[in-house]
């Protein structure tokens, strides 16, 4: 099961730049976002670290189980709803701002909406699938995506339009202090251990996790590289004006003899898959934490046949998502987000922290009765 | 069967759906290959744009490429092209859009309005070339160079790197050109296409601020802009000894500056270091000094480095980017910037070139 924990942070950490995160983060380009950064990824990493402790405490535990360990029904069931609501946003506005980056680069005639719709129902049968499953099919999406995304990366990377001198002067301002916003975007690029809130069904009791010191290197790669390879590629000032900032920067990059000229289109299609990806296990997540506040005898992890609770559940799922795009705008989309994202990065710090609060009492009692 | 019933269901209700997806099939659209825009002649407000559309051919063969130039006066591009629309039978599509064209009255007079539909618009490709079509850009685009196999294709040989590489070409990209309109501390270049006969001529730069061109400079000067910035190894180098000229084509190339203070004074100290073989260069340079004939190369660059840089400064521009460099190697804040503004109109040059002769060809 180890390499699966780490499929779901290379998966959340490439999929930062979905939910606005490096637009954000150059938008406080000059008042801090560097240390903000450096902020995020030593908390992000100790969390990461303490709930692994979590996880190993309450190995096959998710956190509907471990929550019945210590309280009564109706303490917990606010608690996994709250979560519930924050895995289901996150997939939706992935879901949305993906479907108006198809309506912008891929096909301006076509409704965003239609499109969403379209993804939706991708996502609706990839998340009533079982837990297993859809950890399996994360496996083979990212297989076949990630080579090409860090293709993609190291090409910009290498690129002789990549102007150094612009991001050596961003870097310059590295002493400013750290601020919320910038702070709690880039904490989303440390944040795919969570999915083992749920995921940790299915370890093994002697689920042991190797290689902890790939959290907070590779999510530092990403961060960094999601914030100031735009900025040479669109200059100190220049890139603070776009909005969907990747997609133009991978518009910046030619591939003269590899099939598609633009890598635009590349790219896109590779974080089509990643989005959907992203939307089918924030759902299913989601979904699981609704079905464990619903009163009902324990289900397999794998069981054969899908349960009709799942089609409903996350049927509102789809539904609410297809409201928030007709209800919002872009702008008003992207204003959300840079709230939610402030909002995500509490409860992730409170909900960690209480967690692992728990497993050393949990801990603390287990020491007890053997004694 | 049972289990997937419902999944085929909802996605057979979706199907009504897609009727409304726009989809236009490729025999239906006009691929536009390059865009104009001019002022318009008479004095009034607004743009002249000239658009060069593809027209598909069976034949691919030397001369088949056919191409129809539409062209139209409106307030605004936007406009331009909707009316456009108006005059062809097809779709418009920039998606294949490779050039965009600057008539040098609108760059003289004010570039900025026209980026605002070029930034805009989700269709323009942001690794499109751009340049100045001098003496405007419709002129350029109404040229069908007779030996073109496909439309368009000797524009794009001649700005990519597949064809030709000329050292006279500065080829920038759309978001280069955004970037550097933006930036503070690297200002804009564009290369200058004249027509000649049924062809076009790509030899000099021209040189723009944050609005408007300010400046051409040579082909020669060109071709050493190249060399710094770009570190151009398609390039030469030249000399003049006793009333020969000697060339030496270059192999390898690096350029190095840097902002120093010295004496109170701010200097820019460039290291060229240059090295190849001579490619034109009188008989018997086989048996001369090369440690002097290095030394003579060293002097005469020098001059023109120094020159060209004199030339840029007096202009009040920055094409090599010097202010980004000084804000890259300062401390981060507001007054980097305003210190630089006051430096660069009095900025001394420290110029080092080195030249390594590697061989003489081979004659001696």
């Amino acid at each position: 099961m180890n390499r699966y924990f780490y499929y779901n942070i290379v998966l959340v950490s490439l999929l930062n730049l979905m939910l606005f995160v490096p637009y954000l983060l150059i938008q406080h380009r000059y008042e801090g976002s560097i240390m903000s950064m450096a902020c995020a990824a030593i908390v992000g990493s100790i969390l990461a670290l303490l709930f692994t402790h979590v996880m190993k405490t309450y190995p096959g535990k998710g956190l509907p189980e471990i929550l019945t360990l210590f309280f009564p029904k109706f303490l917990a069931v606010p608690f996994m709803l709250g979560c519930a609501f924050m895995w289901l946003t996150a997939a939706s506005i992935v879901l949305y701002t993906y479907s108006v980056l198809i309506n912008r680069f891929f096909n301006p005639d076509t409704s965003s909406i239609i499109v969403l719709t379209f993804m939706a129902c991708v996502c609706l049968y990839g998340a009533t699938r079982s837990m297993f499953t859809v950890i399996v099919v994360m496996e083979v999406i990212l297989v076949v995506c990630t080579p090409f995304i860090l293709f993609v990366l190291f090409k910009a990377v290498r690129s002789p339009l990549l102007d150094w001198d612009a991001i050596r002067t961003v870097a310059h301002y590295w002493n400013r202090l750290p601020k919320v916003k910038p702070f709690a975007s880039s904490l989303f690029v440390f944040t795919g251990y969570m999915n083992f809130f749920m995921f940790n069904r299915l370890n093994s009791p002697n689920f042991r996790i190797r290689f902890r010191w790939f959290i907070p290197v590779f999510g530092s790669l990403i961060l960094i590289t999601s914030f100031f390879v735009p900025i040479g590629f669109h200059g100190t000032d220049g890139s603070a004006d776009y909005l969907y900032i990747w997609s133009v920067t991978s518009d910046s990059l030619v591939m003269s003899y590899g099939f598609i000229e633009r890598v635009i289109f590349v790219f896109l299609l590779l974080y089509l898959m990643l989005s959907l990806m992203f939307a089918t296990i924030g759902w299913h997540l989601a979904m699981e934490l609704v079905k464990s506040c619903l009163p009902q005898p324990k289900k397999p992890v794998d069981p054969a046949k899908t349960p009709r609770s799942n089609w409903v559940i996350v049927c509102v799922f789809v539904v609410m998502t297809i409201t928030y795009a007709y209800t919002f705008n872009e702008k008003q989309n992207l204003e959300i987000t840079s709230y939610w994202i402030v909002l995500r990065a509490c409860v992730e710090i409170a909900s960690v922290l209480f967690l692992f609060a728990l497993s050393l009492a949990g801990s603390g009692k287990r020491k007890r009765l053997e004694t | 069967m049972k289990r997937v019933r419902l999944p085929l269901l909802l996605l057979m209700l979706l199907l009504p759906l897609t009727s409304s997806c726009g989809f236009r099939d490729i025999d239906k659209r006009f691929f536009v290959i390059a865009m104009g825009i001019d002022q318009p002649s008479n004095g009034a407000k607004g743009f002249n744009v000239t658009l060069r559309l593809a027209v598909p051919s069976p034949k691919i063969e030397p001369g088949s490429g056919k191409n129809q130039v539409v062209s139209i006066q409106a307030t605004s591009i936007a406009e331009a092209v909707r009316l456009l629309k108006a005059h062809v039978d097809k779709e418009l599509d920039f998606g294949h859009c490779k050039v965009f064209m600057l008539g040098e009255g609108l760059a003289r007079n004010n570039h900025t309005d026209m980026l605002r539909w070029l930034s805009r618009r989700r269709d323009v490709q942001s690794v499109a070339y751009m340049a100045i079509g001098h003496p405007d850009a419709k002129s350029i685009l109404n040229i069908a160079p007779p030996d073109e196999r496909y439309p368009g294709n000797t524009l794009f040989l001649m700005f990519g790197k597949d064809g030709t590489q000329s050292s006279y070409l500065v080829p920038v990209y759309v978001f280069d050109f955004i970037r550097r309109t933006e930036e503070r501390g690297i200002d804009p270049v564009l290369p200058i296409i004249r027509a000649e006969g049924k062809s076009y001529v790509i030899t000099r730069l021209a040189l723009l601020d944050k609005t408007k061109l300010v400046e051409t400079i040579t082909p020669a000067q060109t071709e050493t802009y190249s060399q710094i910035r770009n570190q151009d190894s398609k390039s030469t180098v030249a000399a003049v000894k006793d009333g020969d000229t000697m060339v030496i084509n270059v192999d390898r190339i690096s350029s190095h500056y840097k902002i120093v203070k010295a004496n109170g004074e701010h200097v820019l100290r460039l290291h060229l270091r240059v090295s190849g073989i001579f490619e034109e260069a009188p008989l018997g340079i086989y048996e001369a000094n090369w440690d002097k004939l290095e030394e003579l190369f060293n002097e005469q660059i020098a001059s023109e480095i120094e020159k060209l840089f004199k030339k840029v400064q007096h202009a009040g521009v920055d094409p090599f980017g010097f202010g980004l460099r000084y804000r890259a190697t300062h401390a981060g804040s507001p007054q980097t910037w305003k210190d630089w503004e006051r430096i660069y109109p009095n900025l001394k040059f420290d110029i080092h070139v080195r030249v390594k002769i590697d061989g003489t060809g081979l004659v001696k």
